[in-house]
């Protein structure tokens, strides 16, 4: 009984709502360009409305980031689809095709005035994916508070179908029987801005990061530090005590081959010093011992920031973490390897360990499909022109921005969003006179 | 409660953080006194000493400007805005007026405990104020 | 243009203010908790209302049917709608409007969900009483409202670029192909800025002066005008309509008019003091883009000889004029220190290492780093690749900083620091040249910051509006930044920073015209006294100024923050949309004391 296939038309096709595509969106919106963005997520945002405050301002990331996704989610010519897959993109005739699926949310979007009644009136408890699994969210749910758009999705899977949400909806909207919605989309261009993901946490067997409760992911601790986070403060998962000792552990994830990520990831080092800093605001008696190889503040106000960071009198300590354990009350236990003053080998007990984990990319082509673009020996999508045009890819008319293309902060991501519509804008028109 | 509800206090939001912000404690679906009155401004700047103290003549019990601090896109506002605010608060001590009636504080747009914590606050001043004048007058 | 809308307000006067309230039911979740039926009727009794209304969901097809058919077969002029948030349906309503012929801005949304309904559950009086208030300070202020028009300014689809390295071509290119014209001016005498000094560029290998040529053949071939030799003589004007005077190397001035700036005026490579790790006094002592241009050419060896002497020990010394800590560094000329980490120097260093063991493979080399920031794509190879080809690494900080001593036979010297990655051991190194890994400054354009009252940082770099979410556009709009000028960046990174902000002036600039917010100041001259206060309290160059007795805004300047306003004595100068009558109006109808006793329920 599905739905007849919906034809779509667009300048520009942008594949990923994070901050890399939404900017990139609105900098082609904003020249006139038809848009059709499409992210897989409930929410537009990305990871960076994930994320407490950021450096090297500390401005609330949400506070930064959600005028964006309004801009884009009112834009009239950006073509928001949220909760939705791209298939398939193949270019024929110099323009592109896309197969694009609509995942049912179970709701009628256009009638839903995102009032959470349905919400309220579930019964069914799931763990929370937004804030890492710390908190608990309902079987239908909005994915956040701040998210855009603010319509709930209803997961099949753990739902009782008890009925409960439909008779709370005002507006009738919710439909259990809701079939995925296929998509057919035609655009003049392409941007892929799919972003990163961290790399496993059980990636390092040493350290156990799958095992111990207390050591956690940095995902984890910007949403311990969020003020808007699920507990409402920092405790440490495994008894909810406020930690004392905090350590970081940098490059527990890059720059190690064995990983197979054998490059810097770019933002570890700043964001471990961003949530040292904002640590050492909210418990200001604990101790926090950062253990790193090299401090990468290379970017514009970053040793500042650093030096800051070392005023305030967060340790940092130049040392390889050989191993990670842990004693019976789950204190973890490093095996910590100083790389100045001292020799041995120590064993050093912290409350609660953050594995600074680094970035890998979340899409990549020849495992994922989609679109064949090439990638580089990091298998992040490589650049043809790396050092003049770097959003430029192995495909004609298909340009990359984000962390997609490679470890990347912020800033560096939106600047590389803008060089990505200002190419597309121009390779749009290089078509026109065709 | 009954006491809450019998007082006005004047929330001076910005467009781009504290209104927001004062969204966001709705859709948490978070609880605070009705005597709360929120208008919206780009800059709270914009406001003359007169406009606070006309306020206070008509009625409303207290005021609390959220600004935005250091997100404050404005050059320059920030920082003028809380110099008028001295000068407010000595033209409400010249007035008579408990200067913990007006409290200029910043907001985000997810700052939800910030705000709870902000209203109450200002209803403990404005109780405390009125006890205060009972005191005095008796 | 204040004073077309003067005469428009005057216009306005006369006509009837007819104000039309709806307000949302939003399917319960407004009118569980606010009885809407009461704050309609105590609505109604409030003379500029003539119609009130209330409806399940305003914001679907048939609530707005309601306005628009309100607005054309009742004269309704003002519309106020008690809702949900404005930053959901503002946009909405405004469009329903437009649709029926009525000024969008002559529309006010109230907030009654998440700022009234979904906050005091269960104290149904209260909140109804405070929808009413809420609602009634909406209509006394769009009852204060005259129609509004967006600013309009006319957009030259012409772009000054000022500086042709990497970055100012780069972004002269893209202007161009997006359909704009381009006027590149370069004060040197040919293209490629600091590129033109390197050899072969991390991490790719391209020769250097084959991206510049890339670029500066494309300019060639896109017809760019470009201007060698020249300089900036004066900027006048503002967005959309900048007057560029272009001073040629015979001293005469050429005139050119362009909707938008770009500035790409790169860097400086900081210069050691006399002494600073014995440079200036020794020649054996020189810095990295020195060195770079002295090995460039040499051809492959197992003998490196400089200055007639052979070189065995080689030392690197990296963050030299970066990083620099107050009270250990000695300051620079204004009084400050370099701070700042300039990015580049650390891949540059290794990068150059790499390349003069592949020419010297014999030599012995060390390198001094305080921490080694390799962290783009393909960075990190150049340090493995060091280490395994036995580049001695040593670790100074701020408290070791190594110490520089001519050896006694005058020919070589040795650094002696501790050495934190052996139990600060002291170590002696000798060398027979030391390779200082300078950093990064601005470029001097005080004349050009000074004219434009550009923003600089503490680092004396150009400053960004936003260093996260607005990184290519300064506070002056319409004059965008790329590259170097604004802090260290490699030629990737220059390059994106110059496609960022073609984007940024191919959005001012892809219509004929400019269209901007009517929010900014408006002077009421027949109230202006002439007393001139408000220009104290404006931070934005040109936007408020006195002409003829009276105060005069520059609405393509003015940001409509207001700080102008509160300083008024006679309320001669507003923010349109946000007038101090209109608030004045609001605080009355908040502070009503008593509610007609009708309209509270029981
Ligand atoms: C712990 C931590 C803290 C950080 N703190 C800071 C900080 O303080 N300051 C700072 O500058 N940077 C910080 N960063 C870096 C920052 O998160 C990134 O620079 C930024 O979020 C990258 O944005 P993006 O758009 O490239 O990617 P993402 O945010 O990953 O967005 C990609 C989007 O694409 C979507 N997507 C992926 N695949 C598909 C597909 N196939 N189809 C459709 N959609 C898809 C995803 O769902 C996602 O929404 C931090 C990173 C971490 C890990
Ligand atoms: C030692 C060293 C090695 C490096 N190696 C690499 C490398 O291997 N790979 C890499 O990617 N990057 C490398 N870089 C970085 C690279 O040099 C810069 O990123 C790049 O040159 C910056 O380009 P730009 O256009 O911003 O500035 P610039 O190259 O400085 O160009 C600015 C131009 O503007 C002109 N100008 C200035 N003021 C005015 C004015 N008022 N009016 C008119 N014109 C003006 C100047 O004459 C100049 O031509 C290295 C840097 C150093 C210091
Ligand atoms: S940014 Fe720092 S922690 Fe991350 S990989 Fe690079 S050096 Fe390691
Ligand atoms: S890049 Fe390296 S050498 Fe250059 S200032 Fe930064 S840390 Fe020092």
């Amino acid at each position: 009984m599905s739905a007849a296939t919906i034809q779509k038309k667009a300048d520009v096709l942008v594949v990923g709502a994070g901050i890399a595509g939404l900017q990139a969106s609105l900098d082609l919106a904003d020249q006139g360009k038809q848009i059709l963005l499409v992210e897989s997520q409930p929410s537009i945002g990305g990871r960076m409305i994930n994320l407490s405050k950021v450096f090297p301002t500390l401005d609330c990331a949400s506070c930064i980031t959600t005028p964006r996704m309004a801009s884009v989610a009112h834009h009239p010519s950006i073509d928001l689809l949220t909760y939705t897959e791209v298939n398939k993109i193949e270019r024929t005739n110099g323009k592109f095709h896309a197969s694009i699926t609509k995942k049912p949310r179970y709701l009628d979007e256009t009638a839903c005035i995102g009032c959470k009644r349905c919400e309220e009136a579930c019964t069914t408890f799931l763990p929370d994916e937004y804030d890492h699994s710390l908190g608990a969210k309902k079987a239908i749910s909005i994915a956040f508070t701040n998210a855009i758009p603010q319509y709930p999705v209803l997961d099949m899977d753990e739902c009782l179908l008890c009925g409960a949400c439909a008779k709370a909806c005002p507006t009738q909207c919710i439909n259990f029987m809701q079939e995925p919605q296929e998509i057919e989309a035609e655009a003049g261009a392409v941007i892929m801005a799919t972003g990163y993901n961290l790399t496993e946490i059980s990636a390092k067997k040493q350290y156990g990061g799958d095992i111990y409760p207390n050591v956690i992911s940095p995902l984890q601790m910007e949403r311990l530090l969020a003020p808007h986070g699920p507990y409402g403060g920092v405790m440490r998962p495994s008894d909810g005590k406020i930690p004392d000792s905090i350590a970081f552990v940098q490059c527990a994830g890059s720059r190690d081959k064995s990983l197979g990520v054998p490059y810097c990831s770019r933002v570890c080092c700043m964001y471990a010093i961003k949530q040292a800093m904002l640590l050492s605001g909210s418990l200001p008696i604990a101790d926090i011992t950062i253990y790193y190889m090299d401090i990468r503040a290379f970017g514009k106000g970053y040793e500042q920031f650093y030096q800051n960071a070392k005023a305030m009198g967060i340790q940092f300590v130049k040392a390889k973490v050989g191993r990670i354990s842990e004693d019976e009350n789950h204190n973890p236990i490093l095996r910590v390897e100083r790389q100045e003053d001292c020799s041995q080998p120590e064993e050093v007990t912290h409350d609660l360990v953050v594995l600074s984990l680094g970035m890998v990319p979340a899409w990549i082509p020849d495992r994922d499909g989609i679109i064949p673009l090439e990638i580089g020996e990091d298998r992040f999508v490589r650049s043809v022109n790396e050092k003049i045009t770097p959003s430029l890819t192995s495909m004609e008319g298909v340009f990359a921005a984000g962390t997609m293309t490679g470890p990347k902060d912020i800033v560096d991501t939106i600047v590389e969003a803008g060089a990505a519509a200002t190419e597309a804008a121009n390779y749009l028109r290089s078509q026109e006179g065709r | 409660m009954g006491d809450h509800n019998n007082m006005k206090i004047l929330l001076i939001t910005t467009m781009i953080s504290s209104y927001p912000g004062a969204n966001t404690v709705g859709q948490a679906h978070l609880h605070y006194s009705p005597g709360t009155y929120i208008i919206r401004v780009p800059d709270p700047v914009v406001f003359p000493e007169s406009f606070y103290m006309r306020c206070y003549e008509k009625g409303i019990d207290g005021i609390i400007i959220m600004s935005s601090g250091s997100d404050c896109p404005y050059e320059g506002a920030y920082r003028r805005l809380s110099e008028r605010v001295a000068r407010v608060y000595v033209q409400m001590k010249e007035n008579g007026i408990d200067p913990s009636r007006l409290k200029l504080t910043t907001i985000c747009t997810v700052c939800k405990a910030a705000f709870l914590k902000e209203i109450n606050e200002m209803q403990k001043n404005i109780l405390q104020a009125r006890a205060d004048k009972e005191g005095v007058a008796a | 243009m204040e004073e077309e809308k003067n005469t428009q307000s005057e216009e306005n006067e006369s006509e009837e203010i007819r104000v039309g309230v709806y307000v949302c039911h939003c399917g319960g979740n407004i009118s569980d908790v606010v009885d809407t039926k009461a704050v309609v009727e105590a609505l109604k009794k409030n003379p500029n209302v003539k119609i009130a209304k209330d409806f399940v969901f305003m914001c679907s097809d048939p609530g707005q049917k309601l306005i628009i058919d309100d607005i054309i077969e009742n004269n309704i002029n003002r519309i106020v709608v008690s809702a949900c948030s404005p930053t959901l349906h503002e946009t909405t309503f405004r469009k329903a409007l437009t649709r029926a012929g009525l000024n969008p801005y002559l529309y006010e949304h109230v907030n009654i969900r998440e700022q009234d309904s979904w906050v005091h559950k269960g104290e149904n009086e209260a909140a109804t009483a405070k929808a009413i208030r809420l609602t009634a300070a909406g209509v006394e202020k769009i009852a204060r409202q005259d129609p509004l028009e967006p600013i309009v300014v006319n957009a030259e689809g012409h772009v000054v670029v000022i500086g042709g390295g990497v970055a100012g071509m780069r972004a002269a290119l893209a202007l161009i192909k997006r359909g704009l014209g381009v006027t590149l001016i370069e004060k040197g005498d040919r293209l490629g800025g600091r590129a033109l000094e390197l050899d072969r560029v991390y991490p790719t290998e391209e020769k250097a002066s084959d991206i510049v040529s890339q670029l500066e053949n494309a300019v060639r071939a896109e017809k760019i005008d470009v201007r060698l030799n020249c300089e900036i003589e004066l900027i006048e004007g503002f967005v959309g309509n900048f007057d560029v005077q272009i001073r040629g190397k015979d001293s005469k001035i050429d005139k050119v008019r362009a909707g938008a700036i770009v500035l790409a005026t790169g860097f400086d490579h900081y210069q050691p003091y006399e002494g600073e790790f014995g440079y200036g006094k020794s020649p054996i002592v020189v810095t990295l883009p020195e060195f770079n241009k002295l090995i460039a050419d040499m051809p492959q060896s197992d003998k490196f000889t400089y200055k007639g002497k052979d070189i065995k020990n080689l030392a690197f010394i990296h963050c030299v004029g970066s990083r620099q800590m107050e009270g250990v560094h000695q300051p620079q000329a204004d009084g400050r220190v370099n701070d700042y980490c300039s990015r580049v120097c650390c891949t540059a260093t290794l990068h150059t290492i790499n390349k003069t063991l592949d020419k010297f493979p014999n030599l012995n080399i060390f390198d001094l780093y305080k921490d080694i920031r390799t962290y783009g794509h393909g960075h990190e190879d150049y340090y493995e690749k060091a280490s395994k080809r036995g580049v001695t690494f040593f670790r100074y900080t701020d408290d070791s900083i190594p110490e520089y001593a001519p050896s006694s036979n005058g020919s070589g010297a040795t650094l002696t620091m501790k050495d934190v990655l052996t139990w600060n051991e002291e170590v002696s190194i000798p060398a027979d040249m030391i390779v200082l890994a300078t950093g990064m400054v601005p470029r001097d354009i005080s004349n050009l910051v000074g004219m434009l009252k550009l923003p600089t940082g503490t680092d004396r770099f150009l400053q960004e509006v936003h260093p996260k979410l607005r990184p290519v556009e300064l506070a002056n709009n319409g004059i965008m930044i790329a590259g170097t000028c604004q802090g260290p960046m490699d030629i990737t990174e220059s390059c994106a920073a110059a496609g960022a902000s073609a984007a940024k002036v191919s959005i001012l600039l892809s219509k004929k015209t400019i269209e901007m917010d009517p929010y900014v100041a408006r002077v009421d001259e027949a109230k202006c006294d002439g007393c001139k206060l408000c220009l104290a309290e404006c931070e934005y160059k040109g936007a408020l100024f006195m002409a003829e007795s009276y105060a005069h805004v520059n609405p393509a300047l003015c940001v409509g923050c207001g700080a102008c306003v509160a300083v008024c004595p006679p309320r001669a100068i507003n923010i349109a949309g946000w007038t101090l009558d209109q608030f004045d109006g609001m605080i009355d109808a908040i502070s009503m004391e008593e509610l007609e006793p009708a309209t509270v329920p029981a």
